[in-house]
């Protein structure tokens, strides 16, 4: 499956894309991520609690996980997982 | 007199007259100030049905009680006329500086009236007010008639003026001030052109009281903290601007690509993204008058024919000219947005119109024969040069300057143009994002996001997360944001604070600075009374609910991929809950009852 970055996670990931090995959910994932990019991509994904940061907008297949199962998301084969910083604009 | 200076100067263009009046406080308690009190003094002294260019129409500019104060981004102006492109209400609103030094200078607004004999500009130094000559700036591009006006009259005057397209009556010329601010939808540019009045150049040396000094800093310092604290306001729009939008509409599936015909989804957005643009083109960002956010962009095109500096662009000219016609070259993107603060158009009806343009080429409808060349999607040169055209009605430009809608009507497809009331929609997929379909299809002045951007709750989850694929219960969300928005508007104050606060940091401040003593509901009351003062308006000069709908195509033409797949706009659902929602009649009219309750005298 695939993690596309946008903004300053770029700069976190060092990239605009990654294939990854394929994880059972969105926690699973995000917290190989975390391992992967280290203390500040982690500060901005999760809270000091563990659960998804406010500043953080996290789009599977281009769904909100708010409207999916959040940090419980179950993830398969093929799924595209998009990080951006929380952002707006008119 | 606190928030308000309690002058309005009447400059009558065709007497060549000028005199100040005091501002009526029971409507400024009503209608606050800018969108809403500029509408209040339109329904009063002007025919709905005026012909828009007609010297009885009146071009009204005004602040609103927090312009100019402490409140952050508090340097909003609004421009109201009744529009030549919509034939609604025209109300557009603009930050930079012009605003607060109009009301530095001790005035809220100023209403023109008649038309000019010969090109003239106003000339506010305090109290000393003139119209002057201007026929040595007509013709002038905006950034020429500043440039000018400063030199003649002193760096530290403030201009909003009209380019080559307000002066030409192109049906979407903006009002410009600072060079790259613009009121620039619905074509009140053109109403300015349409009197002979090049510009407004003011200075101004009082300062605005506030009626308790101690309890607004307070109130403002609180909002200014939370802004900076809010991930939006703090650190997405200063950092990447707008234009940051393009990648998350895109994956969200909304972003409408080539005329909103190939869905939601542009395959080279990547090259047309905010972080493109960060990277390649930025020099810096900008704020307005007292902002802490600072969203504008100041940027450059580096290299190559187009190499030039400007502002922006902001995401919906981005989008307008970059994914709507299909053209990935950010350059040509740039360039074409620059044209349009120089030459003074709005980019969103600009762009959409030449998207429209395009897809009549790809259908054949319209041939080289009546453009000048080839006009296939994604050409870069084309959208730079179309716009030049159109600024100027130069052979097919002619045509493009009355927006997509009467273009395509003009060749037998209406249906082609992608708009609201014949103005073009912004930069968000109805089918794909279901609540800001119902704001287009209600706003007051035609297709619009700014009149209810509910796109922030929808896509963006700020405040909260609403699903952007279902209707349900988004006829509330609608009417509130666009009850609150009218409060904004008028308040003085920029809409994007309210990513970072709310009504109750917005009427503190209105509290304080004026010294009305208004609770939050009676503030957000003042907003739905503007909504439908907007609206009586609008069905006085003939509009009805048919009138409220979408293009076919998005009623039509299910999305074919992304995460909206096969939807189409659920707008013929919602509108029947929104108007029970606004407490209007089946036929969207507010009731008796509804225009009672809210005060409001016709």
């Amino acid at each position: 499956m695939k993690v596309k970055f946008f903004a300053f996670f770029r700069n976190y990931a060092k990239c605009k894309e990654t294939d990854v090995p394929l994880y059972n959910d969105l926690r699973e994932l995000l917290d190989f991520l975390c391992q992967k990019y280290g203390k500040e991509f982690e500060g901005k994904v999760y809270t000091k609690n563990r659960e998804i940061s406010d500043e953080v907008i996290i789009l599977i297949n281009g769904r909100h996980i708010a409207h999916l199962e959040g940090i419980n998301t179950k993830l398969k084969e093929g799924d595209e997982v998009c990080i951006f910083p929380v952002a707006a604009g008119g | 007199m606190f928030g308000w200076t309690g002058k309005i100067l009447r400059v009558n263009l065709t007497e060549g007259t000028i005199k100040a009046e005091p501002l009526n406080m029971d409507d400024a308690k009503k209608y606050l100030g800018a969108r809403g009190l500029g509408t209040k003094i339109f329904m009063d002294e002007v025919d709905p049905n005026v012909e828009p260019f007609s010297p009885d129409n009146k071009l009204i500019f005004m602040t609103g009680p927090l312009t100019g104060t402490f409140a952050s981004s508090s340097g909003r102006y609004e421009v109201i006329a009744k529009a030549p492109l919509t034939g609604t209400i025209g109300a557009s609103n603009s930050g930079g500086h012009f605003g607060p030094e109009l009301k530095f200078a001790g005035y809220d607004g100023i209403i023109f009236e008649g038309k000019s004999e010969k090109p003239v500009y106003l000339y506010i130094n305090d109290d000393k007010v003139e119209l002057r000559c201007a026929e040595h700036l007509w013709g002038k591009t905006v950034y020429e008639t500043t440039d000018i006006l400063l030199k003649e009259n002193g760096d530290d005057f403030r201009v909003s003026c009209i380019g080559p397209a307000g002066e030409k009556l192109v049906l979407f010329a903006g009002v410009l001030n600072d060079k790259h601010r613009a009121a620039g939808r619905s074509g009140l540019g053109a109403v300015m052109g349409s009197k002979n009045l090049k510009a407004v150049a003011v200075r101004g040396s009082n300062s605005i009281k506030v009626a308790d000094p101690e309890q607004f800093k307070e109130a403002c310092i609180d909002a200014r903290a939370k802004l900076k604290a809010h991930p939006v306001t703090g650190a997405g729009l200063p950092t990447y601007g707008t234009e940051i939008l393009v990648n998350i509409l895109n994956q969200s599936g909304a972003l409408p690509t080539r005329n909103w015909r190939d869905g939601g989804i542009f395959e080279n957005a990547e090259d047309t993204s905010g972080e493109a643009l960060t990277e390649k083109y930025l020099v810096r960002n900008k704020g307005c008058f007292g902002c802490n956010i600072g969203c504008g962009r100041v940027t450059r095109i580096p290299d190559g024919k187009f190499k030039s500096t400007g502002e922006g662009p902001e995401y919906e000219a981005g989008w307008a000219y970059g994914a709507d016609c299909g053209v990935k070259d950010l350059d040509a993107i740039c360039k074409a947005s620059f044209i349009c603060n120089e030459y003074g158009l709005d980019p969103i009806t600009m762009g959409s119109t030449i998207a429209c343009a395009m897809e009549l080429y790809d259908k054949k409808i319209i041939t080289k024969e009546d453009v000048g060349f080839e006009l296939k999607f994604g050409d870069g040169e084309a959208i730079v040069e179309l716009t030049r055209m159109a600024a100027l009605r130069e052979g097919f430009g002619d045509v493009l300057a009355m927006g997509s809608y009467r273009m395509a009507e003009k060749y037998g497809h209406p249906e082609l143009s992608m708009s609201v009331k014949k103005q073009e929609m912004p930069a968000y997929d109805a089918r794909g994002v279901q609540g800001i379909g119902l704001n287009y299809a209600t706003s007051n002045r035609g297709g619009c996001h700014v009149r209810g951007y509910t796109i922030s709750p929808e896509v963006l989850g700020v405040p909260q997360k609403l699903d952007q694929l279902v209707t349900d219960d988004k006829a509330n969300w609608v009417k509130l944001f666009q009850d609150l928005t009218a409060v904004v508007d008028s308040a003085g104050l920029c809409l994007f604070v309210t990513f970072g606060i709310g009504l109750p940091e917005i009427a503190e401040m209105l509290r304080t600075a004026t010294g009305f003593d208004m609770s939050d509901e009676e503030v957000l009351k003042c907003g739905e009374r503007i909504w439908n003062l907007e609206r009586m308006i609008n069905i006085k000069a003939g509009f009805t609910k048919k009138d409220d709908t979408l293009p076919p195509r998005l009623l039509s033409e299910p999305l074919e991929k992304g995460p909206a797949k096969g939807k189409v706009s659920g707008v013929p659902v919602m509108l029947e809950e929104y108007y029970k929602v606004r407490g209007w009649s089946e036929d969207g009219v507010p009731t008796e009852e509804k225009l009672k309750e809210l005060e409001i005298e016709l």
